[in-house]
């Protein structure tokens, strides 16, 4: 049976594989992989030959405190897995394996057997990316530190699975999820005393230095993991990690076979439990196909299906333009996250920061890094904002049938739907504009900030970045609707590190574009700054400009609707029909 | 002229409601619908058959303005759906076989989005009567994953109802229904006919059909292969005197009944 499974399995692999080799014959895919080839090349591979000699070598005490470190991470991580699961045991299936495979003739334990199987695949490629990845870590050989990543990855899949049987078990005996916490908890916190309480007895005496440093702080926690049971405690958990920071390769093979030990036990415990997980499967299969499909649709927002109904943001009449009902339904849309509450708070936060603050002397610094950090979020909002932020055409065009049928102009429907995240991103700005008003110092350095730049500086960005934000999201719509087929729409969408790429190079588009519509506003902004400088107004100059400039912006904006607007209505779904 | 009326013909009958004047759509060198033309009349209801692949939701995703037709033109109520999309859309609705809810809105914030996108004013009044009357009125504040898939078919028809539509289209609407929304959907269907309204019913149900259609439009391949009142078809196609509409479209069509038939 199993060999059935392992048929469907490497079949699988290799016509989708297939399909992705074959479809690099489209432009779009082609130019998506070379970017994607090119970005994993510099990122990634570049160092691979300096990562197969082995990276950076650790000097013994830093790799032993390392491994300590690594190993109590992999038990927290472990005592984790009894804590937190509140849920019957499921395996994940994809939903057409629920359909073939559970009302076959396989039992039981072929199914966890051929699961096991299929996730090692992925435990493998994963073993190998961060690997990849991590070349600069430290540690041995590029080989011991792979397999290293996947004996630890495989041994914590296992005990996921196994402690998941374990709890399931545990709730068909009656023990309630928060019986079971609060017994493990108590017996965990008991535990934690107890060892505090010897490593304290046998730890030598602490003496503080004269001078405070990182080797002798790394020192002393080397010291605390050596003393009383910690070592005992730790040793399992050691033996897991020690292939990876094996030093050299017979250090690596006394290390593996403690190691495969601990997973063939895993195994056995796994395979051995007789819990039955088909129902709770089902049930995950069909949510796992609703958030793929949703995802890959690239709707992310969609993809966390809501739980609870949103507050509407604001009362909306029949009347008016239909512009704002989009703009009303997309608010709804984000509001699980992004409500008036979380807008007050922040507002509240800082004012009683800013009063904090100014009852506080020599505070310059402080000042600094705040309004520095804020002027590094807004930017970042600028870039990363219109991509993260997408409650608009982006989130409903696998709707697109439906709104075609809104018996509402073209413009209206782009204008509606870019509204959201604009506003979205413009509120954020706001509040770090306020932020970095009220903490701005009275001088940066030798530099004394003028009386009124503040709030005048404040003023122009906050009149300004609205309109910098309509423009900003209007450019990945607009590429949503001129080349539809680079974005995830439907079941069936790519991917594949090809459309890594076509991302990437949609980023960088999207920058091009929102800088080369900036020039013509940032020209105005220059104009009359410098001409209220020169008249020794240079506040009233910077406020003109920031009108100025949001006029012209406004303007752009508009244009870019009404075009997007034509070309949604000329939009013709067919091609994603047929595709 | 953009809001101009709907036009009389010379006869004073009422003009048809929904026209489609040589309806032709292609993707890429591939011929869906070929020279399609039909009108429907108030109080009509058509139903659209046709094997797999015969174009069926092509054409009503055309006369709905989801997908541009490559030539030819949809007239509803009067208005070009080409040239005044908005006037023509404003009176219609359509019913897609799986209905297409937004995740995030609650049943009644459906209902208000709907309103505002339609212009409804007095929505509250006719969204409670639908919801009433579809019985999903104590649903008001679920959300559409909360809902079963009838439900969310009710929903949908609540919301594709507010406007009050003089033409109406249906995809497959008896998908997923059980016997009692089968024969409520049924019942609706006819009641909305009595009121005025011209229906397209799209189906591979022909029981369902001839139960509630008083004509019927066969395509093949993207062709027209007959349209008539139900009674004509099926005198047209039927072998002998009697025949019901399973025989005239096999003959129609020129498919085989296979061993059952």
């Amino acid at each position: 049976m199993i060999g059935a499974l392992l048929y469907y399995q490497y079949h699988s692999w290799w016509n989708r594989l297939a399909t992705r080799l074959r479809r690099l014959r489209q432009p779009k895919y082609l130019f998506g992989a070379i970017v994607g080839g090119l970005y994993f090349y510099f990122y990634i591979f570049r160092g691979l030959g300096r990562g197969a000699r082995g990276a950076t070598p650790l000097a013994p005490g830093a790799s032993e405190l390392r491994q300590t470190l690594a190993a109590l991470g992999f038990m927290v991580m472990l005592l984790l897995a009894w804590v937190l699961p509140h849920a019957r045991a499921a395996l994940t299936f994809s939903e057409a394996e629920v359909a073939f495979l559970f009302p076959a003739p396989v039992n039981r334990r072929t199914l966890i057997q051929f699961k096991l199987l299929k996730s090692q695949a992925a435990i493998f490629f994963s073993a190998i990316l961060i690997t990849l990845i991590g070349r600069g870590w430290g540690g041995g050989h590029f080989v011991m530190r792979m397999v290293g990543w996947w004996a630890g990855m495989s041994i914590f899949n296992l005990h996921l699975l196994g402690s998941s049987f374990a709890l399931t078990m545990l709730m068909d005996r009656g023990i309630s999820t928060w019986k079971r916490r609060t017994l493990f908890l108590g017996g965990a916190a008991a535990g934690l005393a107890g060892i505090l309480y010897w490593t304290r007895r046998t730890l030598p005496p602490f003496s503080m230095p004269d001078q405070m440093s990182l080797t002798w702080l790394i020192e002393y926690v080397g010291r605390v993991f050596e003393s009383g049971p910690i070592p005992y405690l730790l040793a399992p958990f050691r033996l897991v990690v020690a292939p990876y920071f094996a030093a050299d390769w017979s250090q690596f093979l006394i290390a593996l076979g403690p190691a495969l030990c601990i997973l063939l036990l895993h195994y056995l415990w796994v395979v051995r439990s007789n819990v039955a997980f088909e129902e709770a499967s089902v049930e995950q299969s069909r949510k796992l196909a609703d958030r793929m499909a949703a995802m890959r649709a690239g709707n992310w927002h969609a993809a966390q299906r809501p739980k609870k109904a949103a507050r509407q943001p604001f009362a909306l009449r029949p009347g008016g333009i239909p512009a704002l009902g989009l703009f009303w339904k997309n608010l709804i849309s984000t509001g699980q996250y992004v409500t008036f509450r979380l807008w007050l708070i922040l507002i509240w936060s800082a004012f009683a920061g800013a009063m904090i603050f100014q009852t506080q002397s020599g505070h310059g610094a402080v000042g600094m890094f705040v309004v520095f950090s804020c002027a590094m979020l807004m930017i970042m909002s600028l870039i990363s904002g219109p991509q993260l932020l997408r409650s608009d055409l982006r989130q409903d065009l696998p709707v697109a049938d439906v709104l075609k049928m809104f018996p509402m102009p073209g413009w209206q429907v782009v204008l509606g739907e870019v509204l959201a995240p604009a506003a979205m991103l413009a509120g954020a700005q706001w509040v770090l504009i306020m932020f970095a008003a009220v903490f701005c110092p009275a001088q940066f350095g030798h530099f004394v900030v003028p009386s009124g730049a503040r709030p005048g500086v404040a003023l122009a960005a906050a009149v300004i970045l609205p309109c910098v934000d309509l423009l900003a999201v209007l450019i990945p719509n607009a590429a949503v609707l001129l080349f539809p087929a680079w974005f995830q729409l439907g079941k069936e969408s790519p991917r594949g590190f090809e459309t890594m790429g076509q991302q990437l190079i949609l980023m960088f588009g999207q920058v091009l574009v929102l800088l080369l519509g900036l020039i013509p506003a940032g020209i105005a902004f220059a104009i009359f700054f410098m001409t209220g400088k020169l008249l020794h107004w240079p506040l009233t100059g910077m406020l003109l400009g920031a009108v100025a400039t949001s006029a012209i912006l406004v303007v752009e904006a508009a244009i870019g609707i009404r075009l997007l607007g034509r070309l949604f209505e000329k939009f013709d779904l067919s091609g994603d029909l047929t595709g | 002229m953009e809001n101009a009326p709907p036009r009389m013909n010379p006869t004073n009958a009422p003009a048809p409601q929904i026209e489609v004047e040589g309806l032709t759509k292609l993707y890429g060198e591939f011929t869906a619908v070929e020279e399609l033309s039909f009108s429907v009349r108030a109080g009509e209801v058509i139903g659209l058959v046709g094997p797999n692949g015969a174009g069926k939701t092509t054409t009503l995703r055309c006369m709905a303005g989801i997908i541009p037709p490559t030539r030819g033109a949809v007239r509803v109520c009067g208005f070009d759906l080409g040239r005044q999309p908005i006037e023509a859309k404003k009176r219609l609705a359509f019913f897609a076989d799986e209905p297409r809810l937004f995740d995030y809105l609650t049943v009644a914030q459906h209902l208000t989005f709907t309103a505002r996108i339609y212009g409804v004013a007095d929505y509250e009044q006719t969204g409670r009567r639908l919801l009433e009357e579809l019985e999903i009125a104590d649903k008001a504040d679920k959300l559409p994953g909360e809902l079963s898939r009838g439900m969310k078919q009710k929903l949908a028809i609540a919301c594709g109802l507010l406007h009050a539509p003089s033409v109406i289209y249906f995809d497959e609407p008896l998908t997923g229904l059980d016997p009692i929304g089968i024969r409520r959907m049924k019942d609706s269907i006819l009641r909305r006919a009595r009121e005025g309204a011209a229906i397209l019913i799209s189906s591979h149900l022909l029981h369902l059909l001839e139960e509630v259609c008083s004509h019927v439009l066969i395509l093949k391949a993207g062709h027209k292969v007959v349209d008539g009142s139900l009674e004509e078809v099926r005198q047209r196609f039927s072998e002998q005197a009697g025949g019901n509409l399973e025989d005239a479209f096999f003959r129609a069509t020129g498919e085989s009944k296979g061993e059952g038939g």
